[in-house]
């Protein structure tokens, strides 16, 4: 189970950016004296064998959040627990339990698919014959045995992003965070990380999931997370958050929410 | 640690620049374009020796014998010319040189001073000053002759002629060895050739291992693995070191190869000096090469990991590329040497270190204080870039 409760991130300016800043207006209710508040104040949680959509418009927050949950970035305030164990206290502890993607994460172009995998999975500890299975299982779940001795930089679009799924999850990982992982893809490679995704949802597995396509959540999430200037809108299920709104529907509801802005900017 | 070095490294071996620039330049390019131009350098001069130079002569009755020795000579051929244009003559190449005796001229041992001729010629290469020095050569012959004759009329002994012609003449008891004068010249040289090696070296990877991975996006996903971020700096730092340090070995041992083969294990000229220089000396060389390609890896990630994108830095890669250079020039200065004060100054202290490993005049006291001083610095460096990298506002500056 993920628990984030309060969750802060701030940045420091630097010195040109800060001049810069120093003779405007802020526009941006997060812009501070000297820092910027990327995340204000973000609460959510995640059970077991449920998908949680992280939504939000583009700079609210979220990459920061699944940065922060992934260990990548530590947290200005607030916490972050995995079985309630602190994230920012046992670093390692987290990084054995979560599978991190995104639209930008990369494959070692000169390395093959497998020694890819293999990196990672050596990264992470695993002894060679629970390497050699873990690659099995993944490879044929995902349909990678074909290329698995293609470079990377050979790869289709397709194929990387199914590469990239495998590594992330080579450790078998409890918690797996998605960042936006369709974005940029063509429908059909979409279409095998939103079919990898719901696969796990029969597991015990918890899947954070941030997206801008709103049908995505419709298909596969149990709960929604609104951000929106740093700060949690709104958290609940996808239910609850399609019925926020006459029309029902998971886009109004966004809308919606995403208004409230306005009202305080 | 070990398990991020081997994969980077692989990386980088399986990458066709990275092969090019740190193992087929300086293997095979370099040293075969380095003999090549030797040994086009060398058949253009042997060309300019054995070239046949067409000699004109204007009064040449004036001074007896001198066209003769002309003619006596090898490759020259004597010629006449048709006009008094004598720039015409020459740059229609019709003659090479025209060796002019102004009428009422007559031989020195007769008039008893000293007479003037002219000599035309086209000269702008050095190849032309080889002809030209020929040429020159036969008159000087014929000027000693010439002095012999007039001090003959004075009824001047050899000696006297010798001492009115140079009335001191200093003969020179240099106890300076030849490896020492040649190491003074060819010290700083090598130097900076191992230097430009050990910086371009650690260029390439630097940039691949920093912000290539930030490029690609291979960067974040490494950094959310248990492995620590000390020890993913230490493995890649490892790797750009490995590459630098490999070039600097590479291009010495090729560049002793190929030399092997283009003199067939003879000796080359201007070189022999070298082969003066201790076993002890060229590992001390290696040893100094350690401590200085660890400050350039350790800047150069540092450099690399901070950069936004590749292009931002490339434009950090120039000046420390220029920077770095300003130490070694330091080592060039005549006068600069080796002591307590400039074992400090770092590049430069292993620069003039390197120089006097080469003279054969090194202080081993000295090697110790600046390697000492280097190492400090070197590990200082490399804490830096360890620290750095641990920097959020490093690793996700945007």
């Amino acid at each position: 189970m993920i628990e984030i409760k309060g969750l802060a991130k701030s940045f420091a300016y630097d010195k040109k950016e800060a001049k810069k800043k120093k003779n405007k207006v802020a526009t941006d209710p997060r812009e501070g004296d000297g820092v910027f508040h990327a995340v204000r104040d973000v609460s959510f949680s995640c059970d077991k064998g449920k998908v949680l959509g992280l939504l939000g418009p583009n700079g609210a927050g979220k990459t920061t959040t699944l940065r922060m949950l992934s260990t990548a970035l530590e947290p200005t305030q607030g916490e972050i627990l995995i079985n309630g164990h602190d994230v920012t206290k046992e670093p390692r502890y987290a990084q054995k339990l979560i599978g991190f993607l995104s639209g930008k994460t990369g494959l070692y172009h000169r390395l093959t698919v497998r020694e890819n995998v293999e990196y990672f999975g050596r990264m992470h500890g695993l002894s060679k014959q629970v390497m050699d299975e873990r690659i099995d299982k993944i490879f044929s779940m995902l349909d990678m045995h074909t290329f698995a001795g293609k470079r990377a930089d050979d790869l289709s679009t397709g194929m990387m992003q199914r590469a990239s799924i495998a590594r992330a999850v080579i450790h078998d990982p409890k918690v797996l965070v998605f960042d936006e992982p369709t974005t940029g893809l063509d429908v059909i490679s979409a279409k095998t990380v939103l079919d990898f995704i719901e696969s796990y949802k029969e597991t015990e597995m918890s899947v954070i999931f941030s997206t801008h396509h709103l049908h995505e959540v419709e298909r596969l999430c149990d709960d929604v997370c609104l951000i929106d200037l740093g700060e949690t809108k709104f958290f609940g299920s996808t239910q609850e958050f399609a019925a926020q709104t006459a029309s029902g529907n998971l886009y109004d509801a966004f809308l919606n929410n995403v208004n409230k802005k306005e009202e305080v900017a | 640690m070990w398990l991020v070095y081997k994969k980077e490294l692989l990386e980088i071996l399986r990458d066709k620049k990275t092969l090019i620039f740190s193992i087929l330049l300086p293997t095979i390019i370099f040293p075969v374009l380095f003999f090549g131009i030797g040994k086009f350098t060398q058949s253009k001069t042997e060309e300019a020796e054995t070239k046949e130079l067409k000699v004109a002569f204007v009064n040449a009755n004036a001074f007896e014998g001198l066209s003769t020795l002309f003619t006596a000579e090898k490759h020259f051929k004597k010629v006449t010319i048709e006009s008094d244009d004598y720039k015409a003559e020459i740059l229609e190449d019709n003659v090479d040189f025209i060796i002019e005796i102004p009428e009422g001229t007559s031989l020195p041992s007769n008039s008893r001073k000293q007479e003037v001729i002219n000599l035309y010629y086209k000269g702008s290469s050095k190849l032309d000053n080889i002809s030209s020095k020929r040429v020159k050569d036969i008159i000087e012959a014929y000027n000693n002759t010439e002095r012999l004759a007039l001090g003959a009329r004075f009824n001047l002994s050899t000696d006297n002629i010798k001492a009115f012609n140079k009335p001191i003449a200093v003969e020179n008891q240099n106890f300076a060895s030849e490896r020492e004068r040649m190491g003074e010249f060819a010290g700083p040289l090598i130097a900076y050739i191992l230097i430009a090696l050990a910086v371009s070296g650690a260029m390439y990877p630097a940039l691949e291992l920093g912000v290539g991975e930030k490029e690609r996006g291979t960067l974040e996903t490494l950094l959310l693995t248990p492995m620590t971020k000390g020890k993913i700096v230490m493995a890649k730092f490892g790797v750009i070191f490995t590459a630098s340090f490999f070039t600097v070995i590479v291009t010495l041992l090729s560049y002793f190869i190929w030399t092997y083969i283009f003199t067939m294990g003879g000796k080359m000229v201007g070189l022999d000096f070298l082969s003066n220089i201790s076993g002890l000396d060229l590992l001390l060389v290696a040893v100094l090469l350690v401590p200085l390609t660890s400050i350039f890896a350790s800047i150069m990630l540092s450099a690399s990991i901070y950069a936004k994108n590749m292009k931002e830095a490339q434009a950090y890669m120039s000046p420390i590329f220029m920077l770095g250079f300003m130490p070694v020039i330091v080592a060039f200065v005549p006068g600069m040497e080796l002591d307590v004060k400039t074992a400090m100054i770092p590049i430069t202290n292993v620069a003039l270190a390197m120089k006097d490993l080469v003279k054969g005049t090194v202080d081993y006291t000295m090697i110790m204080v600046l390697l000492g001083s280097t190492v400090v610095i070197a590990g200082a460096l490399l804490y830096f870039t360890t620290q750095f990298f641990k920097k959020e506002k490093v690793l996700f500056r945007s």
